[in-house]
């Protein structure tokens, strides 16, 4: 069912389009345009995150940072392949996309840890940017339990994500 | 991080480092030129989608949703935080993020310790509420993926239960909190 899902998306939003006039060819090429400043933009980030995770895999501290994780890990049923993504996910957005690149052409697009890489990225958000930049124009110093919270539901979703990606 | 990685290499492997860093940088490259094809093809359909006001319909359809969750009165502030809220379901992050700041302004009191509605609107955007999981699904796709939107159902289920659990996490601590200081 879920192949019919984009196409439907597409049509319902050209159709849409159309009714309300909007000159679909124009606007399209206005939003297409956008992504060449965006990936100059991300680039250096990207880079930058892939350099760093290529050294600490070859230098063998991701191993041995995985054996220290791998129990709790274990316990709340994340795949301890997924540790560098699970634990850079808060912080970097675009880092993010290039460790799950990294994961779906190490152990393909369709394997069980691919599939939860996905759904763990699909339902996050790089909550310390989001905060900071939400915050950037007021005065607020102390936030409570906000960060707590989203990173505890953070969390969670992991888990939740991993058990369900073995029923789905 | 990297200093440690880079130190630990220069006992075993130091003729490694520089070509571990250059293969970086090169799958760095090729990605980046991957995600400009699946951006063009989305921030296009999402012009669209801006253009054509569907964000501003949806934003429509929450906003009693929203009424209840934040407790805020002024309509202004509640249509922002509607209009960002259904942005980040869409997945259009750079129209949504100046609505949030406007909208935090606008319930900002000035004090350095967050309110309740700032906290909230915080939370449920770092919890992620995007219903199309748009880049995820066209990297699953160039990796050679069967059926790349397969990961719609159960990323759409974590979304809701982790954000149900924020807002009600955020509702029950904010009790505590505030009875606390009262």
């Amino acid at each position: 069912m879920s192949i019919y899902i984009l196409p439907l998306l597409f049509i319902f939003i050209l159709v849409f389009c159309l009714y309300k006039k909007v000159n679909c060819y124009d606007t399209f090429v206005i939003g297409a345009k956008k992504s060449i400043p965006l990936v100059v933009d991300i680039f250096p980030y990207i880079t930058a995150i892939m350099i760093a995770v290529s050294l600490l895999r070859y230098s063998g501290i991701t191993n041995i940072l995985a054996e220290f994780v791998s129990p709790v890990f274990n316990l709340l049923g994340i795949p301890s392949e997924l540790i560098e993504l699970v634990l850079l996910r808060p912080f970097t957005g675009s880092g993010s996309y290039a460790i799950l690149n990294n994961v779906l052409l190490q152990y393909g697009a369709d394997s069980y840890i691919s599939r939860c890489a996905c759904v763990i990225l699909g339902c996050s958000e790089t909550i310390f940017y989001v905060t900071t930049i939400y915050i950037s124009q007021t005065k607020i110093k102390r936030l409570l339990y906000a960060i707590p919270v989203a990173l505890f539901c953070s969390i969670f979703g992991s888990v939740l994500a991993c058990a369900l990606c073995k029923i789905l | 991080m990297v200093l440690a990685s880079i130190c630990f290499l220069f006992w075993t492997d130091p003729s490694s480092v520089l070509s571990q860093m250059l293969g970086a940088s090169k799958e760095a490259l090729t990605l980046s030129i991957e995600l400009c094809a699946v951006y063009a093809v989305w921030l296009g359909i999402l012009e669209l989608v801006e253009a054509s006001g569907l964000n501003r319909k949806l934003a429509k359809i929450l906003s009693p949703v929203i009424r209840k969750i934040f407790n805020v009165k002024d309509s202004e502030t509640e249509s922002l935080i509607a209009m960002n809220i259904s942005a980040n379901m869409l997945g259009l992050g750079n129209a949504s993020t100046p609505l949030a700041i406007k909208a935090i302004k606008k319930m900002d009191t000035g004090s350095e310790v967050a309110s309740f509605p700032i906290i909230m609107l915080i939370v449920i955007n770092a919890t992620s509420i995007q219903l199309l999981p748009t880049t995820v699904i066209s990297l699953r796709q160039a990796a050679g993926s069967l059926s790349p939107a397969d990961i719609i159902l159960p990323t759409l289920i974590t979304t809701f239960c982790t954000t149900l659990l924020a807002i009600f996490l955020v509702k029950l601590l904010s009790k505590k909190f505030c009875g606390g200081k009262k």
